[in-house]
């Protein structure tokens, strides 16, 4: 890791080349999938919401992204258990 | 050679469509192959300034179309490469006069008298660069490092796909090794996974690439110019050799000299 990234880091603000991958594997899925840009959020709130009725899921956690190895076309959702 | 006719296209504009096709196609003529270099961008003509032969133009592609002279009489003639013709655009009528069905028969008219044909696509998808891909064997999608480039350059992919092309090989053009360096910058990995292309070439940003358009001289001429490296390579790659990918190397300012020199890196 570089001075720059470094200094970066403490800021806590990922590299610009990293939020554009990550931008763009959502947009592309969007284009390709022909959806609408307010899809994913549309799910996720409507998955919040059938959340919300179970106390042990941590809300505020549910995470929605493509993963990494992108080539299967799915969107992953992430739901976590609250610890106790 | 099954893939003689190539189509450049990109989706976005200015990505360096032109520039690509005078450089690859100049390059292979140097190497002793019979290129033909087309137009396809109508009202918008620029490949003849990339070629430096603007003041050479008598006939083009739409006299071609409508017949007023067949496709050998409008081919301009480079004046330092042998073997590289350039069929101009007509710079005075709009896309819709050369139909993808027009562009299939003038390219099959020129089809045995060439090694290669190159088509340099209008930006856009609509019906110009239809026309441009329309009678390609191989397309070769241009992307830049940067977010608008890319999302165009996956439409036009699928637009490709919708057409039944095989698919596109990915040219990246203008990355900037010190950008990429400092995280700022897409990297060729990153732009390869996320078009899940083959890779065909990557183009580095040359400072004096803006003088060799000017001039009319196409980079691939110089052999001191990097981004003229980098074009002779994707030549290479089309006759189906394998050359490796250069290593892009950050450009050494004076301080960074100096600092190697008192070993403090």
């Amino acid at each position: 890791m570089g001075f720059m990234d470094k200094i970066r880091g403490a800021f806590g603000r990922p590299p610009a080349k990293e939020v554009a991958k990550k931008r763009l594997q959502l947009i592309l899925k969007y284009d390709r999938a022909g959806l609408p840009p307010n899809a994913i959020e549309a799910v996720k709130e409507a998955i919040l919401n059938a959340l919300k009725e179970f106390p042990f899921i941590d809300v505020d956690g549910v995470n929605i992204h493509i993963p990494e190895s992108d080539t299967d076309g799915k969107i992953e959702i992430e739901v976590p258990v609250k610890n106790n | 050679m099954a893939d003689k006719v190539i189509c450049i296209t990109s989706g976005k504009g200015g990505v360096g469509k032109s520039t690509i096709t005078a450089n690859v196609a100049t390059a292979l003529a140097m190497k002793g192959y019979r290129v033909c270099a087309i137009d396809a961008d109508i009202g918008l003509r620029n490949l003849d300034l990339v070629l430096g032969l603007e003041n050479r133009i008598v006939y083009d592609l739409v006299h071609v179309v409508e017949g007023v002279v067949p496709p050998e009489k409008a081919l301009v003639k480079d004046k330092r490469t042998k073997n590289l013709f350039l069929l101009p655009a007509a710079q005075t009528k709009d896309k819709s006069a050369v139909k993808p069905e027009d562009l299939v028969r003038v390219v099959e008219e020129l089809r045995d008298k060439f090694d290669f044909i190159f088509i340099d696509s209008p930006a856009g998808i609509e019906e110009g660069f239809k026309t441009a891909v329309a009678p390609a064997d191989t397309v070769i999608v241009v992307a830049n490092p940067e977010m608008a480039s890319i999302r165009d350059a996956d439409r036009v992919i699928g637009l490709c796909e919708a057409m039944q092309k095989s698919e596109p090989k990915l040219v990246i053009n203008k990355i900037d090794p010190k950008k990429v360096a400092r995280g700022d910058m897409l990297d060729v990995d990153d732009v390869v996974q996320i078009l899940s292309l083959e890779l065909i070439g990557v183009v580095p940003e040359d400072k004096n690439m803006v003088a060799y358009i000017n001039r009319g001289e196409p980079a691939v001429l110089f052999p001191e110019s990097p981004a003229g490296k980098a074009m002779r390579n994707i030549a290479e790659r089309l006759l189906g050799k394998e050359v490796p990918f250069m290593e892009l190397k950050v450009q050494e300012g004076f301080l960074d000299k100096l600092k190697k020199l008192f070993g403090s890196e």
